[in-house]
């Protein structure tokens, strides 16, 4: 299969204006400006195939928005190239966008004051789309999207979740070759989010959209991606499969314990129980909240939370995921210590 | 001339939704009204007196009735040609909003101007017909019969829409500015005064002296409200209404040109804001 995408040493620095404080500042500024350089993408390369669904990880600032924003052709790099569906995106950005659809979840494409329709045929304009094109295209979008229930509603009048529903059938109305989607389910509650990741993985699935989805909610990769790029302020810091990562950085859970007297932590011994020592176990108290960190490759949840309930008497007791946070550092820590980092983990200076 | 009819139906949208986004708000136009006709009536009583002051009836080929005339229509055209093409730009850039213009295959330019425009059609509707009947009402009584002439009012509102064009094209260039000049405030307030004054929407041109009247004739003020307010009045007539019309396209074609210019400039320079 071809390469959809490329993406050579690709960096986008921004000029920040330093504001001084106070009045002095201000008269200053108008004659002066002092700048100073944020490099918000640093040197990441990535291919993606055709077809392939590609998740773009990275917690907030990281530089997820920067980088879609290249390749959709609204910025130009610094420095680097790319080659989406071989077009430069910011050299002739109005025929290159014909051929991708972009959603970006914090922000919408659809006419805030008209129904949701009247965008639809709007957009069956901008792209000049025939007619019979058109219906089919609506049904299969309706059949995936279900916006039957709100398609004449005037749009700011929809939900959170129908609106970005609405808004992705809008990026997929012209059969795009390439679908860039920015946060897709950010701000979404649980069953919302779900039936957004399913409709993205039928659309993957019948017609074979390449497919790049930036996220730092990493549930929504799960569904959606084999492989995942990871950056971190601006740099790309892992390249690979995605159950590789998780398998080797992603394994930690969280017991979250609401304890009946504080003192109660101190009988638990985890160290000596299941040996978890080190960087296998982190233990943070707050008042009568305790957060137990543990690497759950060495020792099963189940048997934990067992050791714990019968041990003390709790008030609470919840498991949950790592964050995206807690897999970046220990991302790091992997790389300090093992230089052979499967997985193609990029280098990091630490 | 296949492109016209392209550009109908790309652009098309842009000028539907513009226009529907205005209904939605029409009830804002009513404040508006009420401003801008006591703006008219402060500036028909002033003229009043200075007519009544220099004692004669005609002043520089302009009788009181004309007067009357100019008054309302310069408001009038002054208010259909307003764009806000400047702060659209610079709030869309600002909000990163723009970028829902630039992942579609249109201008960003033309489309801006669609929405405008769609909003303006409904402006005219709430706006400019209640005017324009209320000042061939005043004319019909002021001369005793109906002066209304369907050519001169088509030759007006072709010139209006040319007029648009034209100050969207140079607001736009200003907006652009604000690329390198980051506060645009002190700025579009200059720009404002300069337009009000060169326009002739607040002196007609005409009572300028001889050589200064003829030069801001040739000036792309001129063409945006002195020239279908003189149209409207039937003062413009065969060559000389030629004329204003070549004057305003030629002007249209060397903004566009600019914006384009500058533009294709900015584009890579864009600091898009927000996620
Ligand atoms: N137009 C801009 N001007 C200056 N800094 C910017 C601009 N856009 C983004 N940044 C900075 O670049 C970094 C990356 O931002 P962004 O790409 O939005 O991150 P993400 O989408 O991963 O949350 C942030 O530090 C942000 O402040
Ligand atoms: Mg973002």
């Amino acid at each position: 299969m071809s390469n959809m995408i490329q993406v050579k040493n690709v960096s986008k620095e921004f000029k920040k204006v330093i504001k001084e404080p106070g009045l002095k500042g201000s008269v200053k500024s108008l004659f002066h400006k002092k700048t100073e350089i944020v490099k918000a993408v640093d040197n990441i390369s990535f291919e993606v195939e055709e077809g392939e669904v590609l998740g773009f990880i990275g917690p907030n600032g990281a530089g997820k928005s920067t980088a879609i924003k290249m390749l959709t052709g609204i910025l130009t790099p610094t420095s680097g190239e790319i080659i989406i569906n071989g077009q430069v995106p910011y050299k002739n950005r109005k025929k290159y966008v014909k051929e991708i659809g972009v959603v970006f979840g914090q922000r919408t494409q659809l006419w805030w004051d008209l129904p949701l329709s009247e965008t639809f045929t709007v957009l069956k304009e901008i792209y000049q789309i025939e007619d019979k094109a058109f219906k089919q295209r609506m049904d299969f979008l309706n059949q995936v999207l279900d916006l039957e229930p709100f398609v004449t509603s005037p749009v700011r009048t929809l939900s959170l979740g129908q609106r970005m529903r609405a808004d992705i059938a809008a990026s997929m109305i012209h059969n795009p070759k390439v679908l860039f989607l920015d946060e897709p389910t950010i701000g979404l509650d649980v069953v919302v989010k779900d039936n957004i990741r399913k409709a993205i993985a039928e659309i993957n699935k019948n017609e074979k959209t390449t497919i790049i989805l930036t996220t730092h909610d990493l549930s929504d990769i799960e569904l959606l991606c084999k492989r995942i790029v990871m950056i971190d302020k601006g740099k790309k810091v892992y390249d690979g499969d995605l159950d590789h990562m998780k398998e080797k950085y992603g394994k930690m859970r969280e017991i979250h314990i609401t304890l009946k007297s504080d003192n109660d932590i101190n009988k638990l011994s985890f160290a000596e129980k299941f040996g978890l020592t080190g960087d296998d176990i982190d233990i943070a108290l707050d008042g009568k909240k305790a957060v137990v960190k543990f690497n759950s490759s060495k020792a099963q949840v189940s048997e934990l939370l067992s050791y714990i309930l019968s041990t003390i008497t709790v008030k609470d007791i919840a498991v949950g995921e790592a964050d995206i946070e807690e897999i970046i550092r220990r991302l790091y820590k992997g790389n300090e210590n093992d230089e052979t980092a499967h997985g193609n983990a990029a280098a990091v200076e630490a | 001339m296949k492109w016209i009819g392209h550009v109908k139906r790309v652009y098309g949208g842009f000028t539907r939704a513009g226009a529907q986004g205005a209904m939605a708000y029409k009830f804002n136009f009513l404040g508006f009204f009420v401003g801008e006709s006591l703006y008219c009536f402060v500036m028909y009583f002033i003229w009043k007196a200075v007519f009544e002051a220099s004692g004669e009836s005609i002043f520089m080929g302009f009788t009181i009735t004309d007067m009357t005339l100019y008054v309302f229509l310069a408001n009038i055209v002054g208010f259909l040609t307003n764009t806000d093409s400047t702060q659209m730009l610079a709030e869309e850039i600002r909000e990163g909003n723009i970028i829902m213009r630039m992942i579609k295959p249109v201008n960003v330019d033309m489309s801006l101007l669609a929405t405008e425009i769609g909003d303006k059609v409904v402006m005219s509707a709430f706006i400019f017909l209640p005017v324009m009947i209320g000042v061939e009402i005043y004319r019909y009584f002021a001369l005793g019969y109906v002066a209304f002439n369907i050519l001169m009012f088509l030759g007006f509102v072709v010139s209006v829409i040319l007029s648009y064009i034209l100050a969207f094209y140079l607001n736009l260039i200003f907006g652009y500015l604000a690329f390198w000049l980051m506060n645009i405030w002190g700025f579009s307030i200059l720009k404002g005064s300069i337009i009000k004054f060169f326009s002739g929407s607040l002196i007609p041109l005409a009572f300028f002296p001889d050589i200064v009247g003829k030069i801001f004739e040739q000036l792309p003020f001129a063409s945006m409200v002195y020239t279908p307010v003189m149209i409207y009045m039937g003062k413009l007539q065969g060559m000389d209404l030629l004329l204003a019309f070549g004057k305003q396209i030629i002007w249209i074609i060397v903004f566009i040109a600019i914006a384009k210019l500058i533009w294709r400039w900015a584009e890579k320079r864009l600091a898009v804001q927000g996620g």
